[in-house]
């Protein structure tokens, strides 16, 4: 195994401060505050039910922190609706994957790309000129991103005939055909073999390179996450324990801790 | 044999893109568009036109309307008889209270008030889903019963709340005959429904599918609900309302509130359920179906009852009807909530690969 | 003032009645998730079954007792054949399909219900007696002029509908079934996964409603007769259920109370001054007002969404 690549990011691209969250009295968070910087590759681990799916739901726009508060690219924001957060560039992938399952491979992408898209009513009812033009310019767009991630051949399957591995990846492609600054993915590899792990990691690491996309990711495979990522927040039981390169991580007692269920 | 794709090769996205990719579907289209238009009015009967094609067409582009709601936007709705009334009272107040306006144009407007009217009742949409929306879809039906028939300002104060449709004429020409209303129809449907299929293979349509397919994950995806939604609400309820006004003043010509009542809402769900939720091809297929099944069945089962001696009444064979119709419904979302659009084509596929197994 | 009590006491025991109806949509939504738009095609079914029975059992001169014991036994054996039905040829085949799509079936249901019971009973108005008195009786005549006009039948409809409710809800919380149901509601998988038989409770419950449709068959044939009308009842109760919440069973009754009450008096006081007869889209809106600021419901739970 080799060690975390050494990197270093100075500008803060999102900074999470004191926030926490609860439903019904039910803490799922409690008093976070890390940051992301541009260009890495940050990582969120801990147990289940640890509250890292809530922890992206804060971040775009679906859950709402009672404290707290999330800044982003300069700008601190209350109340903001997910549509929002896609606006300002943030997109996300899902745990249980989410993909439109009526529609083929195709239209799942380009439906990542409908911010970009500008038409009206009027002209896509003619689709003469500017809707048509449109069209092509994002079909030539979505097309790269499919060779990218070598799905061509399942291009116009509907994603429910998918199997599991692929539609994973389809859904990658979909977040990134919204070009996003900050892309969150959440659990990316998980219930995939070796085989598509190795694929999907370097799909991301190819991302976060050629595209210079800062990566916020949740993944339970302590491996992958020791190889990718440049600095790891460690959740549990929704408050933070750990933060850090992950050799760093790696060593901290009460990450160790956590791992191993000592009782609390 | 004939059905064959090979050797046709795209080289551009657009050719990718097209409606009908392989070139012996642009053939049948065409094929059946020529018999459309320039052959059915020399072959056809009055009684053919006013039972069968009138009603078929107009209500085509009804169901089409509906689909784009249901079957792309996922919104369910019943109040789609309430949205052809307001398209037809629409259209008879223009006609009325503008005179100098032209029926046609009064048609093309009403669209646009039904669609103003669909945004108002698509509103609830936006905080509520599934069968809670389908009851406020109710209201919008019951409210539009009551305001046809109560109102007497929708009526122009008509005593016995009947109206009838302005006589249909453009430059000079007389189209009342039921050969111009079919042409006249035909031409609306297929030139809207040539619209719609463009709109939902766009990226509106994208919206209005991810909302349906996910709306959550659509809205993290940057969709806006409030406009996808309310859009698929204006696009639906302008079809329907356009389809409203043709069928007051091209199928109907006088008419009651009685005649977009929630009888017509259910048949016009029920068309897009057999005929396929989200395909255009489907809704017309439902709706030839819908239209034919009753003329059928009011043909077959008096003479086939009779031959086992059981005298079968009118209100029996509506009773009929409606079982057969229940049947259907729940049959086609048991084994093929596609409908009739995916059983073409599924025959398509055999099709392609006939005479060979695989 | 006389007259303001009359009408709303008027309205009040027609909510009890609409109540009846919601009651049978509740009990199949709160067990199966399935929204029943068929609920009033049921009723339909078995007032009819109830009165066709009746009067061939009269016919026969049998004592009136027990012509109308075997009729109503008659109409439940009719219930439970739909509800076998239904479980075997429509839900056992949707299993974990989407809500909507569920509900579109039980359309499809109604529709075949009432094609069925109207060929199978005759399709005309048949007036039933099931003995309950009908007269009008005068409340409150000390204090108030002429009194309070309401009819004992109503009053009957209110006492059927509280034991029913009462009945209903021992089941539900206090026996091994009604444990059952219950859990068939929050997840149909975890349910069976635990070794609950969904397909017998899916039948039950069913079978339950198609009783409480009988009742509501009953009464309100009583009242108005048993015909097709009946039927469209279904879309009176569902005002009831927005309000009350889908799986409440007294939301249904407090509901079912607030919109009889309303719309009468909407109907009475405001009215006249829109032309009449804004009792059929009255009920419809104030719920959809209540939708906009409490989705949930009177008595709903609340729902966290997740992804």
């Amino acid at each position: 195994m080799t060690t975390a690549r050494a990197r270093s990011f100075t500008d803060v691209l999102l900074s999470v401060e004191n926030i926490s969250l609860s439903f019904g009295g039910v803490k799922a968070l409690t008093n976070i505050s890390f940051d992301i910087r541009k260009g890495e590759i940050r990582a969120i681990i801990g147990p289940n039910g640890a509250g890292k799916s809530s922890m992206l739901n804060c971040i775009n726009g679906f859950y709402h922190p009672q404290e707290g508060a999330i800044t982003y690219k300069g700008q601190r924001r209350s109340r903001m609706r997910p549509h929002a957060a896609a606006e300002q560039g943030i997109a996300r992938t899902f745990q249980n994957i989410a993909l439109f399952r009526g529609m083929s491979t195709l239209d799942n992408i380009m439906t990542g790309r409908n911010l970009r898209m500008r038409t009206g009513l009027f002209w896509q009812a003619l689709r003469l000129g500017p809707a048509d033009r449109e069209e092509i310019e994002h079909r030539k767009v979505v097309e790269r991103i499919i060779d990218f991630l070598e799905i061509q051949h399942i291009r116009k399957v509907p994603v429910g005939q998918l199997p599991y591995g692929l539609q994973k990846r389809v859904e990658l492609g979909r977040a990134l055909a919204a070009e996003p600054e900050l892309l969150l993915l959440d659990e990316p590899m998980a219930g995939m073999n070796l085989e598509e792990k190795q694929d999907m990691c370097r799909f991301v690491l190819d991302v976060n390179d050629e595209f210079g996309t800062t990566i916020c990711l949740i993944e339970h495979d302590m491996g992958v996450v020791m190889d990718i990522s440049d600095r790891v927040v460690v959740l549990d039981y929704g408050k933070k324990i750990g933060d850090g390169a992950p050799d760093e991580v790696k060593r901290d007692q009460a990450v160790i801790d956590a791992y191993l269920g000592v009782s609390h | 044999m004939l059905y064959r794709e090979a050797g046709q090769f795209k080289a551009s996205y657009q050719a990718d893109q097209a409606i009908f990719p392989v070139a012996q579907d642009r053939l049948v289209m065409l094929a059946l568009l020529v018999i459309a238009f320039l052959v059915v009015p020399f072959v056809t009967s009055e009684y053919v036109y006013r039972a069968v094609l009138i009603p078929t067409v107009i209500l085509s582009l009804a169901a089409i309307g509906l689909n784009v709601l249901m079957g792309y936007c996922g919104q369910v709705s019943l109040g789609s008889g309430a949205f052809m009334g307001v398209g037809a009272y629409a259209a008879y107040n223009l006609a009325v209270r503008l005179p100098f306006l032209n029926p046609f144009v009064c048609i093309l407007l009403s669209g646009f008030v039904a669609a103003a009217v669909g945004i108002v009742f698509g509103i609830p949409s936006l905080r509520i889903k599934g069968f809670y929306l389908a009851c406020a879809t109710l209201a919008a039906q019951f409210f539009g019963d009551w305001a046809f028939l109560r109102i007497k300002w929708v009526t122009n104060y008509t005593p016995s709340g009947s109206v009838n449709a302005p006589p249909l004429q453009l430059f000079g020409w007389d189209l009342s005959s039921p050969t111009a209303n079919y042409l006249v129809a035909l031409g609306i449907t297929l030139a809207l429904a040539l619209a719609v299929k463009n709109i939902v293979r766009g990226h509106i349509g994208r919206q209005w599918m991810a909302i349906r397919d996910m709306d959550i994950a659509a809205e993290i995806i940057g969709v806006r609900p409030l406009y996808a939604k309310l859009s698929a609400f204006a696009v639906s309820s302008f079809l329907i309302g356009v389809a409203g006004a043709m069928w007051a003043f091209l199928y109907l010509g006088s008419w009651e509130p009685a005649a977009f009542d929630i009888n017509r809402s259910f048949s016009l769900m029920f068309m897009v359920i057999i005929g396929g939720l989200g395909s255009i091809l489907g809704s017309a297929l439902g709706a030839i179906f819908i239209v034919l099944l009753p003329i059928f069945l009011n043909q077959a089962l008096p003479p086939l009852g009779a031959a086992v001696g059981w005298q079968i009444s009118t209100a029996t064979v509506s009773h009929f009807e409606s079982m057969i119709f229940g049947a259907l419904i729940v049959f086609f979302l048991v084994v093929e909530p596609h409908g009739l659009a995916r059983l073409w084509s599924i025959g398509k596929e055999k099709l392609r690969l006939w005479p060979f197994p695989h | 003032m006389g007259f303001f009590l009359e009408v709303l006491i008027g309205g009040l025991l027609a909510g009890v009645l609409y109540s009846l109806v919601a009651l049978g949509f509740v009990l199949i939504f709160k067990a199966s998730g399935v929204f029943n738009f068929a609920q009033g095609a049921m009723v339909l079914t078995a007032g009819l079954a109830l009165v066709r029975a009746l009067d061939v059992f009269e016919q026969w001169h049998w004592p009136f007792g027990l012509a109308l014991l075997s009729a109503f036994a008659f109409a439940a054996v009719i219930m439970a054949i739909i509800a076998w039905m239904v479980e075997r040829l429509v839900l056992r085949k949707l299993v974990n399909q989407e809500d909507i799509i569920l509900f579109m079936a039980t359309i499809g249901i109604t529709f075949f219900l009432e094609g069925l019971a109207q060929t199978l009973f005759g399709a005309d108005v048949y007036p039933l007696n099931v003995g309950l008195p009908k007269d009008p009786i005068f409340l409150l005549e000390s204090l108030f002029d002429g009194g309070i006009l309401v009819n004992e039948l109503d009053i009957w409809a209110a006492v059927a509908a509280g034991l029913l409710v009462a009945g209903l809800a021992l089941f539900f919380q206090r026996t091994r079934i009604g444990r059952a149901l219950r859990a068939v509601a929050d997840d149909h998988a975890a349910a069976q996964s635990v070794g609950i038989p969904l397909n017998q409770i899916w039948f039950i419950v069913w079978l339950v409603a198609g009783l409480v449709a009988l009742v509501a068959g009953a009464v309100w044939g009583s009242k108005l007769g048993v015909q097709f009308s009946l039927s469209l009842l279904a879309l009176k109760a569902l005002p009831v259920l927005i309000l009350g919440g889908f799986t409440s069973v007294p939301g249904a009754i407090i509901g079912g109370l607030i919109i009889g009450a309303g719309e009468k008096l909407a109907e009475v006081f405001l009215g006249p001054s829109m032309g009449g007869g804004i009792e059929i889209w009255f009920a419809y809106v104030v719920a959809l007002l209540f939708l906009l600021f409490r989705p949930q419901g009177l008595f709903g739970e609340r729902i966290i969404e997740r992804v």
